[in-house]
């Protein structure tokens, strides 16, 4: 039963606030209730009314009302400190399982300033911070990356209790917010894949091994990899020039799913450490999964191309 | 947000502000061991604030609170009651506050600090208390501001304007709660201040307590007549009257608390005027004779006077109409005339002697009291609040020795020898006279007003009063005791700071009289309303009054009430129309964002030519938005939004994402 309201509820919430990079807090999307401090001033607000009525003081009828009008008055102002509030989705670096992600919430004020804005996903405690008037403020929320593939963190809560904390007004909101996480690197030894070498002469691990054969330099041009910068090169006033090793084909190894042992997400991880081991020594690698081969290359393109794919393998795309 | 986290420093600063605030008010009731603990707590947390103390542990908080609880039993005699349940609650209070150390604690605290305010209106409701209220409860706001993790909740002065914003724009809505918002009766009783020091009439009297009175600056009652005030001559204010007597004291009889009204008729014209009455502690109220109020739970008692069922403990606003020439018990005397003519056994045998000597000369009970007055009037009797001392027979040593007193002296005196002549006779205490202020048209009524007099039975003519003090100082019953006493100067010795000493400064006397006016309309309309006024007032306003009109109202005017501060609040109207100015408020916050915010007065070009100079790598960019804005809104060209926007998004396109903060 709980569930099916729960559904109900979201759907009605994704009716009312579609996802969207962007969203600005209006009365569509702004809900208010008192908060459970707000609970504990109505409390003490009866007892002083009762005092009043049991003692017949005007005065204390008069305190009664105004902090009563003071409640009501600050309605209108918890709602107004969310309310013209721009939140937008910012960037989201890729990161490993047991790592925490970090998502970029920037918020915009287009008007007035915002006090204590909280910015979370429950039960997970929320972030505060100020907007100054026309001003910007970014937040980081992160969440801990349990699982490869695509983080989807859900609707975010964005509250504020401001003013007197009696109040509390909120907006759940979809920025759409993603964020890929790779599998966990996990060491261990890789059996070189039996499609890549043959050659008898090169033992039968890749681990241990040398780079490949250094052929010379060569200048640099956008997308080589900054690793292999030749600084003395550069510090001599040659210019940039990358050191260039031949790729010899058939010499690169092959990290191929297929030929691992255990269970997908072990064989994922070894593969994921094998990426980065291989990226880092920047050698040319070929990957292979189930339905997916990405040929010999090195440098980041190829590498997040890699991770990416072991991030998503057998997810639905 | 974590709510349980420490309190922070601007919150702890207003809670100590509001916390001597609050406890101000009440210093004139508190025992001083309660200030001494005050003044210790407070200092404790500054030192704990401070990471120079700890807090109080387990056995440190049983032993304070045990301790506070043993000093209001000690010094309070009890627990219950309203006096020890202040000094209770003060005493939590203030303990709290070293206790305090999450922001729960800080909303105990306020809460419990918004509760003393309340007590305090119970010991003091005038209107300076009310506009001094405001204070602690602006700083308990404050505090309650400063509990929210914001940069604005870390500076003292916007947290404070803030909660006096708050307050301001809730006013409109209390006071439309306060006029609406229906009064009920008291639900239960309670107890009330003991200390609150009330002076008044008791319910017996000797010279010596009149005397007492009559130092007493102190207000009695304010009287507002619907007609023209009558001659302050006129003005006997009834309260009780004194039918029995030891020899020393007189005092009233039983007998009138039992009675029910007595038989009267109403003769002549009527005087219709509203009461505001002080509190008295005491039941009877004052009201010229014959008197008839509708005020509930109050009857006419046997001896005409008006009488509450529980006595007047906070002041009290009636309606009375008083017909002074009515006909009172003409033909007989409810409970029998017995009660008025009791003497003592014996004692007084020279005004005996008198009063058997005046019935022998005057068989008609009315040329007796006439020539008895005539006697005060001839004989050289003397008005003094210094009245030599007199011995046993003191009743006797007055008329024919010392010959010189007040009121209460002449009163009983008189009423004495009435008696002793076989007249029917009692003693009636209350105020005589008033003063008149004319800022307000009203009486007002004080302690030195109080007044004794007499009233006779004659079978065929009823009650009938008379006022010996006439004969001897009739400047006491046409202007006031002042005058009565300018010979001797005895008048509020006592008070030689009273501005009613200082009358002749004509200055100083009408803002002595509008002050006072100031007050009786805080009374009338604030104090007093309550549900008979509030009925009356919302009848004369809105006609017919029931629950679905009063609802209506209270809600329809709020609704107004919310819907214009909102509006207020919200400034729709600035919102632009103009989709150029829109763009052009886009560029600017656009530019503000890097640390340029158009300076107010500048124009659009300056300001554009100054970003310029401020991000040369932009330059361009914003010069050529600034020029196609200029060209269209100022040169006439021809409008292209897309243009205006194109370049906008160029800008944007061009300037690095990046936060800068803006330079103040």
């Amino acid at each position: 039963m709980s569930g099916r309201l729960k559904s109900h509820w979201q759907r009605w919430l994704a009716r009312r606030i579609p996802a969207a990079a962007s969203v600005r807090l209006n009365q569509r999307r702004i809900f208010i209730i008192p908060s459970l401090v707000g609970g504990a001033f109505l409390l003490a607000l009866v007892l002083m009314l009762l005092a009043a009525i049991n003692y017949q003081n005007s005065l204390a009828y008069g305190l009664t009302f105004m902090l009563a009008a003071v409640f009501v008055v600050a309605i209108l102002h918890t709602y107004r400190n969310l309310a013209g509030l721009i939140l937008k989705a910012g960037s989201a670096p890729a990161v490993f399982v047991g790592e925490h992600a970090s998502f970029r919430v920037r918020l915009e004020s287009s008007a007035r300033a915002h006090q204590a804005i909280s910015l979370g996903w429950p039960p997970a405690e929320l972030q505060t911070l100020d907007v100054a008037a026309l001003g910007l403020s970014e937040c980081q929320l992160s969440l801990p990356a349990l699982r490869r593939g695509w983080l989807r963190p859900g609707r975010l809560r964005v509250e504020s209790r401001f003013p007197l904390g009696i109040l509390v007004a909120w907006s759940w909101v979809d920025l759409d917010l993603a964020l890929l996480v790779y599998p966990r690197p996990i060491e261990g030894d890789l059996p070189l894949a039996a499609g890549a070498n043959e050659d008898q002469e090169e033992g039968s691990r890749a681990h241990g091994q040398g780079v490949d054969d250094y052929q010379g330099l060569k200048t640099y041009q956008p997308g080589d990899s900054k690793r292999r910068l030749h600084w003395k090169a550069y510090s001599r006033g040659q210019g940039l020039l990358v050191k260039d090793f031949a790729s010899l084909s058939g010499r690169d190894p092959l990290l191929d799913f297929a030929a691992l042992g255990g269970d997908v997400e072990a064989r994922l991880s070894l593969l994921c450490h094998w990426v980065l081991q291989l990226s880092a020594r920047q050698q040319p690698f070929a990957l292979s999964l189930p339905g997916c081969l990405l040929a010999a290359d090195s440098g980041e393109q190829h590498r997040e191309a890699c991770l990416r794919a072991l991030a998503l393998f057998g997810e639905p795309a | 947000m974590s709510r349980s986290g420490g309190i922070p420093r601007i919150s702890l600063t207003w809670l100590l502000v509001a916390q001597v605030l609050v406890i101000l008010p009440h210093l004139g009731h508190l025992p001083l061991w309660i200030v001494a603990l005050w003044l210790g707590c407070a200092g404790w947390r500054i030192q704990i604030f401070r990471m120079r103390a700890g807090y109080p542990n387990g056995w440190a908080k049983a032993g304070l609170m045990l301790a506070a609880v043993l000093g209001v039993l000690m010094s309070r005699g009890s627990l219950i009651g309203l006096d020890a349940g202040v000094v209770l609650l003060i005493a939590a209070f203030v303990l709290k506050l070293v206790e305090m150390r999450t922001r729960r604690d800080a909303l105990v605290l306020i809460f419990l600090g918004f509760f003393t305010v309340v007590t305090a209106y119970l010991f003091d409701d005038s209107m300076l208390m009310a506009l001094f209220s405001l204070l602690p409860v602006t700083a308990l706001l404050a505090a309650m501001i400063g509990l929210q993790q914001s940069s604005l909740a870390t500076q003292p002065w916007p947290t404070l304007r803030l909660a006096g914003g708050l307050l301001l724009q809730a006013l409109p809505l209390m006071l439309l709660l306060f006029v609406f918002f229906p009064r009920l009766g008291p639900l239960w009783a309670l107890p009330v201040p003991s200390d609150k020091s009330t002076s008044g009439l008791a319910d017996s009297m000797t010279p010596a307590d009149i005397a007492e009175l009559s130092r007493s600056p102190e207000l009695a009652f304010r009287a507002s007549f619907a007609g023209p005030t009558p001659d302050r001559s006129e003005l006997y204010w009834r309260a009780l009257t004194l039918e029995h007597f030891d020899g020393r004291r007189w005092s009233q009889s039983n007998f009138t608390q039992q009675a029910a009204a007595p038989s009267w008729s109403k003769r002549g014209e009527v005087l219709r005027y509203s009461v505001v009455m002080q509190p008295s502690s005491q039941r009877w109220l004052f009201a010229l004779d014959v008197a008839e109020t509708s005020l509930e739970q109050t009857q006419q008692m046997s001896d005409f006077r008006l009488q509450r069922r529980l006595p007047v403990e906070r002041s009290l606003i009636y309606q009375v109409s008083s017909w002074p020439e009515a006909l009172r018990e003409p033909q007989q005397v409810a409970g029998g005339l017995n009660r008025t003519l009791q003497l003592p056994a014996q004692g007084e045998p020279r005004s005996r002697a008198w009063a058997a000597e005046l019935k022998r000369q005057h068989a008609q009970p009315e040329q007796l009291v006439q020539a008895l007055l005539e006697h005060f009037n001839r004989e050289p009797f003397h008005y003094t609040l210094r009245p030599p001392p007199l011995g046993q027979n003191n009743i006797d040593d007055f008329l024919f020795d010392t010959r010189s007193g007040f009121c209460a002296h002449y009163a009983g005196a008189m009423t004495f020898v009435l008696r002793a002549a076989g007249i029917p006779a009692r003693v009636v205490a209350g105020y005589q006279g008033g003063e008149y202020n004319p800022a307000g048209n009203y009486v007002q009524v004080r302690q030195f007003d109080a007044h004794a007099w007499v009233e006779y039975w004659q079978a065929g003519r009823g009650w009938v009063s008379v006022d010996p003090t006439f004969q001897v100082a009739p400047e006491r019953i046409e202007m006031g005791l002042e005058e009565a006493l300018a010979g001797e100067q005895s008048f509020l010795e006592g008070s030689p700071l009273s501005p009613l000493r200082y009358r002749q400064l004509s200055w100083l006397n009408q803002l002595r009289m509008g002050w006072d006016n100031l007050n009786y309309g805080w009374q009338r309309w604030v104090l007093g309303y309550q549900s008979a006024q509030q009925l009356a007032f919302l009848q004369r306003w809105l006609g017919r009054i029931d629950g679905q009109s009063l609802a209506l109202s209270l809600v329809g005017g709020g609704a107004l009430l919310l819907g214009l501060l909102a509006l207020w609040l919200f400034k729709p109207w600035q919102r632009e129309r103009d989709v150029q100015r829109r763009i052009f408020r886009r560029f600017e916050r656009l530019l503000a964002r890097h640390g340029l915010s158009r300076l107010p007065g500048e124009g659009p070009r300056a300001y554009a030519e100054r970003a310029a100079q401020a991000l040369p790598a932009q330059a361009s960019a914003i010069r050529a938005f600034a020029a196609a804005f200029e060209a269209q809104r100022y040169a006439g060209q021809a409008h292209s939004l897309a243009q205006l926007r194109g370049h906008l998004k160029t800008l944007r396109r061009a300037l690095p994402w990046r936060l800068t903060r803006v330079q103040p």
